[in-house]
């Protein structure tokens, strides 16, 4: 009986962000929550005026990509822009094959063994990894605009609280952060809420929507990303860690 | 934000004599043009004179993009180029040429709908696009290079997704029959040249911007859904070739060639194209593969996948990776390309010690794509390749060229369809060198002229398959009997219609041609099957309107008139319709600019028309009907002499298609003994003031 | 009753799956199915009418199922959603006899598109005959009544195809071949 209690101690106290007062650490508020909760509120952010957000629940779905299906036919960056946006913008778009449609994913300077349709024909498509905690973009974002969506729990943008800083561009590995420059914010791949339109589009099948599974050890970056995280966060991330 | 949706918004217009770069504002100047050969045209009639020449600085290029372009419109990648014609015989004339690729989609995000390029610059430059910026740069480090050496270096200076479009040495040579190439492998024919005598040696497009839909979302992924599922292959043939389960037809002349066990052979892993249900709209791609078509089976084994234009789906060109190749000639494993570009090797030789459809031939045609497609060689729609097997197994060649030049070829090797020929031949042409190449790179027309070959030779031979003005024919009575014939008269170059032909061999039973041709052109006399013509009737004049309007329409929507219309679909519960309003659809959604499928065809006829005055402007005479709209004789002959309108032959007869042509002027409104437009033909397009401008040379009925 | 119920899905299932996969279901071998559920041994004796009266009842209850019959009165079963009328009628041609199959198919061809077929498609899926199979077949056409008008033609490359001068003449199915086989490849 005496767990129970505290669990719904510190239920009732998380609760109530006015008390900073609280007599236990991130790590084991965690512990005794099962872990379960979608995102942490740091509970002893001193002088901050909200908590900050991480993002610790996984997604639950993914798209991935086969590239010898490829064909280089770009529908899927216009799916995702037009459907979702109202415009044609594969700059925009939340899946990304122009930028390796001619000469592949490492450009001109790849030497003679180069992918897209000026190599061996291999097109690969760059594809969100709904990545798990810690989320790189989300982390460096200073406003926690990106945050998890049920049902497909994808890390989004949240328009209400993006203020175009880019930071989030610079913290992704794989440079899958996009920018709507009509609406100065960030955007990113949302999984469509469960039917990604890309997955619909693609003519000869090369994309699929399946269960989410860890891909951020298995595609090489892109970039070294900028990663800089906020002290409040910074805060969050040594008391949940701490032994 | 601009009123409308799918135009960017700006044409731009650069002065390569001055050097000056300025915008025009697309709808405000060219709205009731669309687009593509619209905003041509209009140019044209407007800016450049009669008189001028395809080289002088006067003429001007218009690279012509549609409201569609760069949208998720399926079908759009195409870009329209219109000039003066330097194949174009005995005197130039207005035409335009298209490539695919990436280009067109690429203009309109960087934020243009047009380029025009005017004046001739005073050294090798290339003109570099991005986004908002555009530089004139010098290009006299490229000049000299092929087509592919270029582009990479242009992407290096302007990044990996930069779209270029370059001509190689023919064009630089000014050589008529030379093209300029985006994307590897999509070539404009005939455009080559004109670049060539403008010193501009490429054109380099990045652009990061959008196009807007102006419609509703929801309703615009709609009808691109509907677009896509009235899709069939390539060149809209909607039935298999070999019976699939889940079809009610099949035809073995058709290009829908996936079926179980044909695969992607050099694909790593390999893929089965398999059985593409209809309504699976994931594997549209899968469908078509024209290396299969043209190459036959040995091609799977060597495919890797189709590929194509932006936005889509039916890949129409086929990339091969034939190892042997690197090993035999030296040149890379990997090429791709469609139809004529694809067998542009294979088609200069009479015989291969395999056959037509053996090892040999397929690597004639990499070796031929290899070659042209960074030389920038045109080969004409196949008539260079016709041309030159006629000259040389006749002895013109022998006669005409000097004995030390025609040694130097070696003859050998071309008699027994040896590839590495095309190493000796292709180069020479794209450099003028010596007599053969110089007078084979010049087009039919004046080649004919400079060797004293009277057109009359190539006007009576069935098998070179030449029209007129130096240019062959392109679907015509083959196809679709007096129809065909009719659009084939209407051009200055080869008649580049397809709206005709991807009907007729869409590869349904005939009696579902004819039930569906009953809706669209009014009765089901409109088609006769192949080979079983009947004589001329209204049906077949107004689907040949129907045809060239649609072209014309396609060509300024920036929708690919290889594929489209798409008034036949696999769709049994369809009744095999498609829908014949697609691109008014498509059209009114993206622009917010509503025109039903009546309106925007008058538009596409208002084109038309004005291409037509262009022709009448330069020709200098009213007089269409005997002095441009010629049918050469072989259309009225059969190798066995049958008769015209008998069963086994295409043989078309005079009576009948004089009969052909004056319905056919009837439906256009124009005057029948000229067929020129009338005053109230001109009047009723819009075209009021060029009515006004001819009737003042004398040039309106 | 149950298990009359069990016995309609149970047929209902494999007359889907098997046309799913391109395939034709004879009455034997639903029959046959049936046995190894060991869904008839309730049933006695009169195996094959009660099997018959199955049948009707799963075509009459199900719109998508179709009966077509071969020549020597076999009856097949299929469902459109996965296979055509015409793709039904080659699966019956071809198990029943490859001379039948030839013929019907160039003479549906000859006369609906018109068209005449490439020998060589004979040899690949779905019709999937040997070449000797094929061979044999070329020996009774133009002969005896039944198969007099099945003939050759062939093109300037040396491909041969079949047409059914029912439907075309000679010159007409020489032009077409032609067209198929090398007109159109010169006109792409």
């Amino acid at each position: 009986m005496g767990s129970d209690n505290r669990r719904h101690e510190v239920l009732a106290q998380t609760l109530d962000l006015t008390d900073a007062s609280l007599s236990f650490s991130r790590r084991e508020f965690l512990l005794i929550t099962g872990g379960m909760i979608v995102a942490v509120s740091a509970l002893e952010a001193k002088g901050a005026k909200e908590a900050p957000l991480i993002i610790m629940d996984q997604a639950g779905g993914l798209v991935i990509s086969d590239s010898t299906k490829c064909v280089g036919c770009r529908r899927c960056e216009l799916a995702c822009t037009e459907y979702n946006d109202g415009k044609a913008s594969p700059t925009m778009a939340r899946i990304k094959i122009s930028r390796n449609l001619n000469f592949g994913p490492k450009g001109l300077y790849a030497g003679q063994h180069s992918e897209g349709n000026w190599g061996n024909g291999l097109v690969i498509q760059d594809l969100c990894k709904q990545c798990p905690h810690p989320v790189p973009c989300a982390n460096a974002c200073p406003n926690d605009a990106i945050v998890v969506r049920p049902p497909t729990n994808a890390r989004v943008v949240d328009l209400n609280k993006c203020i175009g800083c880019k930071m989030c561009q610079r913290a992704c590995p794989w440079e899958m952060m996009s920018f709507d420059s009509d609406t100065n914010k960030a955007t990113k791949c949302f999984l469509c809420d469960g039917s990604p339109k890309c997955v619909e589009a693609c003519p000869s099948g090369a994309l699929a929507y399946v269960a989410w599974r860890d891909l951020t050890d298995s595609v090489p970056p892109r970039v070294v990303p900028t990663a800089i995280v906020s002290p409040e966060k910074a805060q969050t991330c040594n008391e949940c860690h701490k032994k | 934000m601009g009123k409308y949706g799918g135009w960017a918004g700006k044409v731009l217009r650069v002065d390569l004599s001055t050097g000056k770069i300025s915008t025009e504002g697309t709808t405000e100047k060219y709205k009731d043009f669309l687009g593509g050969t619209g905003i041509g045209y209009k140019v044209i009639w407007d800016e450049v004179p009669a008189g001028t020449k395809p080289f002088d600085p006067a003429n001007k290029i218009v690279y012509g993009v549609g409201p569609l372009a760069g949208t998720g419109a399926p079908c759009n990648g195409r870009t329209a180029i219109t000039t003066l014609w330097p194949t174009c015989w005995p005197s130039p004339l207005v035409a335009s040429g298209h490539m695919g690729g990436q280009f067109a989609a690429e203009l309109k995000y960087a934020g243009y709908d047009a380029i025009i390029i005017e004046g001739r610059a005073d050294h090798p430059v290339w003109l570099s696009v991005s986004d908002g910026k555009v530089e004139i740069k010098d290009a006299r480090r490229l000049w000299g290079q092929g087509i592919r050496m270029t582009t990479v270096e242009i992407n290096q200076l302007m990044g990996p997704e930069a779209s270029v479009a370059a001509i190689g040495q023919a064009g630089e040579n000014l050589v008529p029959m030379s093209v300029v190439i985006n994307s590897y492998s999509h070539s404009a024919g005939g455009v080559g040249g004109v670049m060539g005598s403008k010193n501009l040696k490429a054109i380099g497009v990045r652009g990061t911007g959008s196009v807007r839909i102006a419609g509703n979302k929801e309703e615009w992924e709609k009808v691109v859904k509907l677009h896509l599922s009235i899709l069939g292959a390539n060149n809209q043939n909607v039935v298999p070739n070999v019976p699939q389960s889940w079809a009610e037809h099949y035809n073995p002349g058709s290009r829908w060639v996936a079926s179980a066990g044909r695969r992607w052979g050099a694909a790593d892993p390999s893929i089965d194209t398999g059985s593409c249900e209809p309504h699976n709209l994931n594997r549209i791609a899968y469908r078509t593969n024209n290396a299969a078509f043209f190459l036959g089976d040995k091609a799977w084994q060597y495919t890797v996948r189709g590929n194509g234009c932006t936005a889509c789906p039916i890949r129409c060109h086929t990339m091969l990776k034939v190892p042997a190749v690197s090993v035999k000639y030296g040149i890379p494993a990997v090429g791709q390309n469609t139809c004529v570009g694809l067998l542009f090797g294979r088609s200069f030789f009479k015989t291969f010690p395999d056959g037509p459809k053996g090892q040999t031939a397929i690597e004639a045609c990499m070796v031929g794509m290899h070659l042209a497609d960074d030389l920038g060689v045109w080969d004409n729609y196949g008539q260079l390749q016709r041309d030159f097997q006629e000259l040389y197994y006749n002895g013109v060649f022998n006669s005409k060229v000097r004995e030390k030049e025609f040694k130097g070829y070696s003859w050998d090797k071309y008699e027994q369809g040896d590839p590495t020929f095309l190493f000796e031949l292709l180069p020479k042409i794209a450099n003028r060198e010596g007599e053969l190449a110089t007078a084979l790179g010049l087009g039919t027309g004046y080649l004919l002229e400079r060797w004293g070959i009277p057109e009359q030779q190539w006007l009576e031979n069935h098998e070179l398959l030449y029209w007129k003005q130096g240019h062959p024919k392109h679907h015509s009575n083959e196809d679709a009997g007096q129809c065909g014939v009719i659009i084939n008269t209407q051009y200055n170059r080869d008649a580049q219609c397809h709206s005709h032909s991807n009907f007729t061999r869409n590869g349904l039973p005939i009696e579902v041609q004819k039930r569906l041709a009953a809706e669209l052109w009014g009765s089901s006399d409109a088609v006769d099957a192949v080979g079983a013509f009947k004589p001329m009737n209204v049906y077949k004049a107004r689907m040949a309107k129907w045809s060239i309007l649609r072209k014309e329409l396609h060509d300024c929507l920036s929708l690919c008139n290889w594929m489209g219309p798409w008034v036949a679909s696999p769709l049994k519960e369809r009744g095999y319709r498609g829908d014949d309003s697609i691109e008014s659809l498509l059209y009114s959604l993206a622009t917010g600019d509503q025109m039903s499928r009546q309106e925007l065809d008058k538009i596409a006829e208002r084109i038309f028309v004005l291409q037509r005055a262009l022709t009448i402007r330069d020709m200098g005479t009213k007089d269409m009907r005997t002095k441009h709209d010629t049918i050469p004789d072989w259309v009225f002959t059969d190798p066995k002499d049958k008769d015209a309108f008998s069963k086994g032959t295409i043989r078309m007869d005079k009576e009948d298609i004089k009969l052909a042509m004056d319905t056919y002027y009837e439906e256009m409104a124009w005057d029948k003994e000229t067929g020129s437009p009338t005053a109230a033909a001109y009047r009723e397009l819009g075209l009021g003031n060029v009515a006004h401008e001819l009737a003042k040379k004398g040039l309106v009925p | 009753m149950e298990h009359q119920e069990a016995i309609g899905i149970s047929i209902l299932n494999m007359i889907h799956n098997r046309s799913a996969s391109g395939c034709l279901v004879r009455a034997q071998e639903i029959l046959t199915e049936l046995k190894g559920q060991g869904l008839l041994e309730s049933v006695g004796i009169e195996l094959e009418t009660h099997l018959k009266t199955m049948l009707k009842q799963v075509l009459e209850k199900n719109q998508d199922i179709q009966e077509i019959f071969g020549r020597k009165e076999v009856s097949y079963y299929y469902s459109v959603r996965s296979m055509t009328e015409a793709y039904a009628g080659i699966l019956v041609w071809k198990s029943e006899d490859p001379l039948w199959l030839i013929a019907e198919v160039v003479r549906e061809s000859s006369k609906v598109y018109p068209s005449p077929v490439p020998v060589v498609s004979f040899r690949e899926p779905p019709f999937d005959l040997t070449l000797e199979t094929i061979l044999e077949c070329f020996k009774a056409f133009g002969e005896g009544r039944e198969y007099q008008d099945i003939c050759q033609t062939i093109t300037s490359t040396g491909t041969i195809f079949l047409y059914s001068s029912l439907h075309l003449d000679s010159d007409y199915a020489a032009m077409l071949a032609e067209w198929i086989d090398v007109g159109q490849a010169d006109n792409p």
